[in-house]
């Protein structure tokens, strides 16, 4: 179990911690962040083992790439921007996959029937933003989870995505459009 | 909250004007939630700290391999066919003895080589 202590410190001291070799600084680390890289991760591939693996990935990533952070933006920032790549990045090698057995070209389009009644629960309301998330294009949905599932605001979202303001705004009001015509199929 | 409050609530989410954080917020009290597995903390920290890492270097190691090989492939055909063409263009063609330097007017016998005549 991790020690009280390191739960006190902030992000920049575990950082300097765990590449002194202190593995429950890094221990805290992955605690602190694990339900915003899960927040990512799961809503853009699905709940499934390979989510998990990606998760794990992605911590492996930021372990050995620790020296390489140099403190000028958020950690939380960074973490994400290994998350967003190792996601999309899985992505387009299961599109890649699919595309050799599939000739439809949108492989992850389907249609979805939910009854309008009251919500029994969080796992029914994490279904429907998962079926829709699943249905709308990876470039879109990678901005609905920045902003819609982790808050972000637009500037973050393209600090985040390495990608113009204008370019993040243009998409996000695309990304809005899509998800009204696919939140009304559902 | 009903789905259609829902539905409202994931579009408005969207909205260029909408705070971002108070929309995430409430999309998660309505039960919009991601987690990992229990166990996920502790096979994160095996994979890095265990017999794990040892894998973890090796793929990193192929990776970096692979990367050299990329860099280095294609300038080195890039050489040989030049070594090629100017042994070619030099010996007028690509024999052994082009490669080792020797002409073909000559006979090379023991002879020839020992005494010069």
């Amino acid at each position: 179990m991790i020690k009280e202590s390191y739960r006190q410190k902030d992000d920049a001291e575990l950082v300097k911690a765990s590449l002194n070799g202190d593995t429950q600084a890094f221990g805290e680390i992955v605690t602190r962040h694990q339900k915003m890289v899960a927040r990512t991760v799961k809503s853009m591939l699905g709940d499934s083992v390979f989510s998990e693996d990606i998760g794990q990935e992605v911590f492996i990533k930021l372990f050995y790439s620790l020296s390489g952070f140099r403190g000028e933006s958020k950690l939380s920032t960074y973490i994400q921007k290994i998350a967003v790549n190792l996601t999309l990045n899985e992505i387009k090698r299961r599109k890649r996959f699919f595309s050799m057995f599939s000739q439809k070209g949108n492989s992850e389009m389907h249609e979805f029937e939910v009854a309008d009644h009251d919500l029994q629960g969080a796992r029914e309301a994490t279904e429907i933003v998962n079926k829709a998330l699943m249905v709308m294009e990876p470039k879109f949905r990678v901005i609905v989870a920045m902003r819609m599932l982790q808050g972000y605001s637009t500037k973050e979202t393209a600090e985040i995505l390495n990608l113009p303001l204008g370019t993040v705004l243009s998409r996000l009001s695309r990304a809005q459009e899509q998800l009204k015509d696919i939140l009304q199929k559902l | 909250m009903n789905i259609s409050k829902l539905k409202d609530l994931l579009i408005r989410s969207l909205d260029e004007d909408a705070d971002p954080l108070e929309v995430s917020g409430k999309i998660e009290a309505a039960g919009v939630s991601y987690n990992f597995r229990e166990n996920f903390h502790d096979k994160v920290m095996d994979k890095i700290y265990s017999t794990g890492s040892a894998v973890v270097r090796d793929i990193e190691f192929v990776k970096s391999l692979n990367y050299v090989f990329y860099r280095i492939a294609l300038p080195g055909v890039a050489a040989i066919l030049l070594l090629l063409i100017s042994i070619f263009l030099m010996e007028g063609s690509l024999s052994l003895n082009s490669f080792l330097g020797m002409g073909n007017s000559n006979d090379e016998s023991i002879i020839y080589l020992l005494t010069g005549n």
